[in-house]
């Protein structure tokens, strides 16, 4: 079970934010403040941290840092009142991993918890396994059922981004962007060869499915 | 009050005298050095010393008279004005926005005046409007912001009763999840608001790809439009920047979408353009819903203004207050072309960056 840290310094939607992992089949332990927080980290291990900004005396940016300079791979969420781009970005910069805006919407942390545990094991393994589909980052190779399927460097790595991120929907820039060199003028719709390209290779791939979405992007749908 | 700044009547006698004497003593002089010459007579210091003293007390009458004169008109065409202009701003002052100055004080009055009486009056009843609005705006908020609350309350006193049912308890915590939610995005819109009225964001305006904010910002609804089976259609011209304010343009967007998705039926369509009209980027936001009649349209981008309210519940009526307060400030222009029971467009018109 994965062991949550949530440090809020209001009570009661420390409480409630505990309550609500713990039923959500999460071990969640609450703190109050940074202090009590940096102990608990000293006792036990945890897979993720949920911490506010604004709290007394070490405020949540000094102690995400602080975890992040002894913990490089721990996935940590902001949690705050503050929804200026300013903040996000300090938030960013220290090395958070995501940001919610409160009041949060408890189905949303859980997804977003999710999410994060889920590409914390695809960071930390570089593997990525769906059902008879094995992708593995650093041989940049895929294997279906056995049987490798032969792929560029850069279908590989369209392919791996959509995988690991299902059913969230990417623009042609945003898949774009990340892996194609800065100086290289490809339009985005070099993008839509890339995806046919896939498609055709992934044809007996039982699965997924890359979709289009109203021709704003696509995205991997698991089945 | 202390009179202001104006001097004491001894004071402009004293000028006046100054004045007439110098006049007159010239005159006299040059006279009678003239009348000496040419007809050969000559003073003696007994008519001089009466002639002095004569053409002191004319001047001593002169002066009088003129202070008289002076002081009325000075009544008249300044002091009158100043009391009624100075009256009425501490009026104002004092929250009274109805105080106005009568166009009859500008009568007789210096020049000048009849331009600052209007502009007062002009500023006074603009300031009038604006208090209008703002109680407007108070009694609005309190009842958007009490509504809810009052609803989470009597949920949670209801809950403390031990014998409700399992389904009524699960009722009445649904409705308060349901109500905190709505109070939560009014909170968040009523202080983005306040934060862009007061200007303490300025905008930073930075170059970007409009064509990919959008694709990005209208993906965030994609499970609204799946759930409610709603068809998307997207036309968007590639390679269109503009500089801006992204965080902001993105709010225009979002509210755009948003309201685009909220007011269209299942099997509904919901389109989103952008195309370029020279230096302009411009982009179309339509709807197959419900439409907005024109009555609804001169006002739906005012605060708290909700065209329909059948759909209270689910907006707060800040959202297009704050897209138009948004494209003011970042130099664009929004418009809504609508057909009640056909549908919606609302464009967006921005300068491109090149």
């Amino acid at each position: 079970m994965f062991q949550i840290l949530v440090v809020e310094d209001d009570r009661d939607l420390n409480r409630s934010v505990c309550s609500f992992l713990n039923g959500s089949g999460y071990n969640a332990v609450g703190r109050l403040n940074a202090g009590d927080a940096y102990d608990a980290l000293y006792e036990n291990t945890f897979d993720l941290i949920v911490s506010d900004i604004m709290m007394p005396g070490i405020d949540g940016y000094e102690f995400a840092k602080t975890v992040r300079s002894l913990n490089q791979d721990i996935p940590i969420l902001f949690m705050t009142a503050r929804d200026d781009l300013t903040s996000k970005q300090r938030g960013y910069r220290i090395g958070i991993d995501d940001y919610m805006v409160k009041p949060i919407d408890l189905d949303e942390l859980f997804l977003r918890i999710g999410a994060l545990l889920r590409r914390a094991k695809i960071a930390a393994s570089r593997k990525l396994e769906i059902g008879r589909l094995r992708l593995d980052m650093d041989g940049r190779t895929a294997v279906y059922d056995g049987e490798e399927i032969p792929m560029t460097a850069r279908e590989f790595n369209i392919l791996y981004k959509l995988l690991s991120y299902p059913d969230k929907t990417f623009t042609r820039t945003q898949l774009m962007d990340e892996f194609w060199d800065v100086g290289t003028d490809t339009a985005p719709r070099a993008v839509d060869v890339y995806m046919t390209k896939l498609r055709g290779k992934f044809d007996k791939c039982t699965e997924f499915e890359l979709r289009t979405v109203h021709g704003l992007g696509y995205k991997a749908v698991l089945k | 009050m202390k009179k202001r700044g104006s001097h004491p009547v001894w004071s402009y006698f004293l000028a006046f005298f100054l004045l007439t004497s110098f006049v007159i003593t010239s005159s006299m002089l040059l006279f009678l050095n003239y009348f000496a010459k040419s007809a050969g007579v000559e003073f003696t210091e007994e008519n001089l010393f009466t002639a002095a003293i004569v053409t002191f007390g004319n001047a001593v009458f002169l002066s009088l008279i003129c202070t008289a004169v002076d002081i009325f008109r000075r009544k008249v065409m300044v002091d009158r004005p100043v009391r009624a202009i100075v009256e009425a701003a501490r009026r104002i002052t004092n929250g009274d926005f109805s105080a106005r100055i009568s166009s009859k004080t500008a009568l007789g009055a210096s020049e000048g005046f009849e331009e600052i009486i209007g502009c007062f009056n002009t500023m006074a009843a603009e300031l009038s409007g604006v208090e209008t609005l703002r109680a407007d705006f108070i009694s609005n908020v309190s009842h958007e912001l009490k509504t809810p609350m009052a609803v989470i309350q009597n949920y949670g006193t209801l809950l403390q009763d031990p014998e409700l049912t399992d389904g009524q308890r699960a009722e009445y915590a649904k409705a308060i999840t349901r109500q905190s939610r709505r109070l939560a995005g009014l909170v968040t819109n009523i202080l983005k608001l306040d934060r862009l009225e007061n200007q303490q964001i300025y905008p930073s305006a930075k170059r970007y790809n409009l064509g990919e904010q959008l694709a990005e910002c209208l993906l965030q609804f994609e499970d609204t439009w799946e759930e409610n089976g709603i068809d998307i259609e997207t036309d968007i011209e590639e390679d269109v920047f503009i500089e801006s304010d992204g965080e902001l343009m993105s709010l225009v967007w979002s509210n755009l979408f948003s309201n685009a998705l909220k007011f269209t039926e299942t099997g509904g369509k919901v389109s989103l353009s952008l195309k370029t009209e020279g230096d302009l980027a411009v982009v179309r936001v339509s709807d197959t819903g419900c439409g907005i009649s024109p009555e609804v349209r001169g006002h739906i981008f005012e605060k708290f203004y909700q065209g329909d309210t059948s759909h209270a519940a689910q907006g707060n009526g800040l959202g297009l207050a704050l897209a138009k307060r948004v494209t003011d400030i970042t130099g664009g222009e929004i418009s809504v072309e609508s057909e009640p029971g056909i549908g919606s467009t609302f464009t967006v018109k921005l300068g491109r960056a090149l």
